[in-house]
């Protein structure tokens, strides 16, 4: 395969598939999860709280915990399942590249405007809290850390949901369950079994990175290297699992 | 024989080829050669030619026998779609996206860019009669203009096969006149060969006089239109006449050469007429009404669809 030739392919979904996913409906979306966040975090800002600490769980459990793998279900489950649906699809199927190749144009896309949704989401809670409380180096850190595990978050739940997208026929159901149900759910109880979640790792690395909130008192927390190691395994995991099964898709 | 891909003497082959969804069946033990040139896949809606495109662009895998195109196999065969265009028969332009963003869109997923891309951007447009709209988002197209601009990526990186799935469906007769035009023209002008399908076999005969007649996933019929229109009139026509004293008319016709059956209607007011030869029987059908002193209201063949030419071809 000429490399050259499948580049320039793959930017081609990129383009295309980077503006469906920032201009379209799901930017009214992220418009209101970041209305919503920033009201929730603003009217907490207005109470007497210790800034620090109050900042860090609400962020902990808004983004990381709720709206991480929710957005990034939104965005990644339909991508591919709505062009194999109304048969847009086969533009791609139809061209003189590999789908594996095909897969990494939409799998690059989906992750940059899952980390841009999440980033601006994450940036209207922070603006709307610590704006009242004082931002300064401490605040400035918590909001890195926070925005660094979305951008990471974005990079494993996107390889997640995309592989959903040309598994199940109904991929919104079984993300449905799985940000719902399994991360929220199995990721809370208490013993390893909360391992078996993706927001485990996520938590385990920012455990690493803020010193304020119940994050910083993780107590089940995995290693940082481990937990680095474990995203990393699972991404291409899912990646490589996502496309094998779109290479070996009838699309009828 | 015009076209780059005649230096193979087939385009597309398809041996004992099948393929089932289920319990439906796509195309069954379907045989076929395609040569170079204009070839129109003909049959009534359902009858296996979408499956048979999809088999031919490797979208969908055969369950049993082979299918090549240009000497390739299509399934899982990414490279083979360089030399493959295709326009589908459903709504696939992105409607918020201009003509223009379309074509680089596709030109670029065929390994097109900078200048090379927008040069042929123009090129093409300029081929299907749509430059002056390129800038516009197809979302507001006509049926015809989308029809075009579908051909037109179909043709953006020049491959030597176009598979056009029913280009003229829902276009109107002017619009149809120009496809047909164009279509010839790809062929004629620039060497495309053209596999093209539709459920009217009068517009593929203004294409071209190589059918496949397809029914029910078989190919029926395959070869010069006019070959296959006189395998057609070998099989008794199906007639019906409606007036006022037609039993007069039934009693002349039965002592025609060309008529097989007379049959009455339950009011007797109307007759089914089966005959060989139906040129004949509706060129003698004037001087018949005036000698029997009938009155004809109406009279229509049951055979004008394609699904019933179909049957008489299958013996069904």
């Amino acid at each position: 395969m000429d490399l050259d030739r499948a580049f320039t392919g793959i930017i081609a979904i990129t383009r295309y598939s980077i503006r469906k996913l920032l201009f379209s409906r799901k930017a009214v979306i992220t418009t209101l999860v970041a209305v919503f966040v920033a009201a929730v975090m603003g009217y907490a800002g207005t109470q007497d709280v210790e800034p620090l600490d109050e900042g860090v769980n609400l962020l902990d459990t808004l983004i990381l915990l709720f709206f991480m793998p929710v957005m990034a279900m939104i965005y990644g489950s339909s991508l591919i399942r709505d062009e194999i649906d109304d048969k847009s699809i086969t533009h791609v199927a139809t061209a003189p590249l590999d789908r594996a190749y095909s897969y990494a144009g939409y799998y690059v896309p989906l992750v940059i405007a899952v980390a841009i949704s999440m980033i601006i989401i994450t940036t209207a809670g922070f603006v709307a809290f610590f704006a009242q409380k004082g931002i300064d180096s401490d605040s400035l850190s918590i909001y890195l850390a926070f925005t660094s595990l979305v951008i990471i978050g974005s990079v494993v739940y996107s390889a997640l949901f995309l592989s959903m997208g040309v598994l199940f026929k109904k991929p919104v159901f079984f993300g449905l369950f799985y940000a719902f149900i399994w991360e929220a759910f199995i990721g809370s109880l208490p013993g390893v079994i909360q391992k078996a979640s993706i927001r485990h790792y996520l938590r385990s690395i920012g455990f690493e990175w803020v010193d304020y909130g119940s994050i910083s008192h993780y107590g089940q927390a995995t290693g940082f290297f481990d937990s680095v190691l474990v995203i990393i395994v699972l991404t291409i995991t899912f990646l490589i699992l996502g496309a094998y099964l779109f290479r070996e898709k009838e699309l009828a | 024989m015009t076209g780059r891909a005649s230096e193979s003497d087939t385009v597309i082959e398809t041996v004992a080829l099948s393929k089932w969804y289920g319990e439906v069946i796509g195309v069954n033990n379907f045989n076929l050669r395609i040569r170079p040139g204009i070839t129109g896949i003909v049959g009534p809606n359902g009858s296996g030619k979408s499956t048979l495109f999809k088999l031919a662009l490797g979208l969908i895998r055969p369950n049993a026998g082979d299918i090549t195109v240009l000497g390739e196999k299509p399934w899982r065969n990414a490279p083979l779609h360089s030399s493959i265009g295709f326009c589908p028969d459903y709504e696939s332009l992105p409607t918020e996206a201009t003509g223009r963003e379309y074509l680089r869109l596709i030109g670029g997923l065929h390994g097109m860019k900078d200048d090379t891309l927008s040069k042929r951007t123009i090129e093409v447009s300029d081929l299907v009669g749509m430059r002056r709209a390129l800038d516009r988002k197809t979302g507001g197209y006509s049926r015809g203009m989308k029809q075009r601009m579908k051909i037109a990526g179909a043709l953006i990186h020049d491959p030597d096969l176009l598979i056009l799935d029913e280009p003229l469906s829902g276009t109107d007769p002017l619009v149809r006149k120009e496809l047909i035009d164009l279509i010839k023209s790809l062929n004629k002008d620039h060497g495309h060969s053209v596999v093209v399908s539709s459920h009217v076999l009068f517009e593929i005969e203004r294409m071209t006089h190589d059918v496949v007649l397809i029914y029910k996933g078989r190919a029926v019929a395959t070869g010069d239109i006019y070959e296959i229109r006189d395998l057609i009139d070998k099989h008794p026509h199906n007639i019906i006449v409606e007036g006022e004293g037609i039993e007069s008319l039934a009693k002349i016709l039965l002592g025609e050469g060309y008529t097989v059956s007379v049959a009455y209607g339950d009011d007797r007011n109307s007759i089914t007429v089966q005959v060989l030869r139906p040129d004949d029987f509706f060129n003698r059908l004037p001087e018949l009404i005036q000698q029997s002193g009938c009155a004809v209201r109406t009279m229509y063949s049951l055979d004008d669809n394609l699904e019933a030419i179909f049957r008489y071809l299958v013996g069904r």
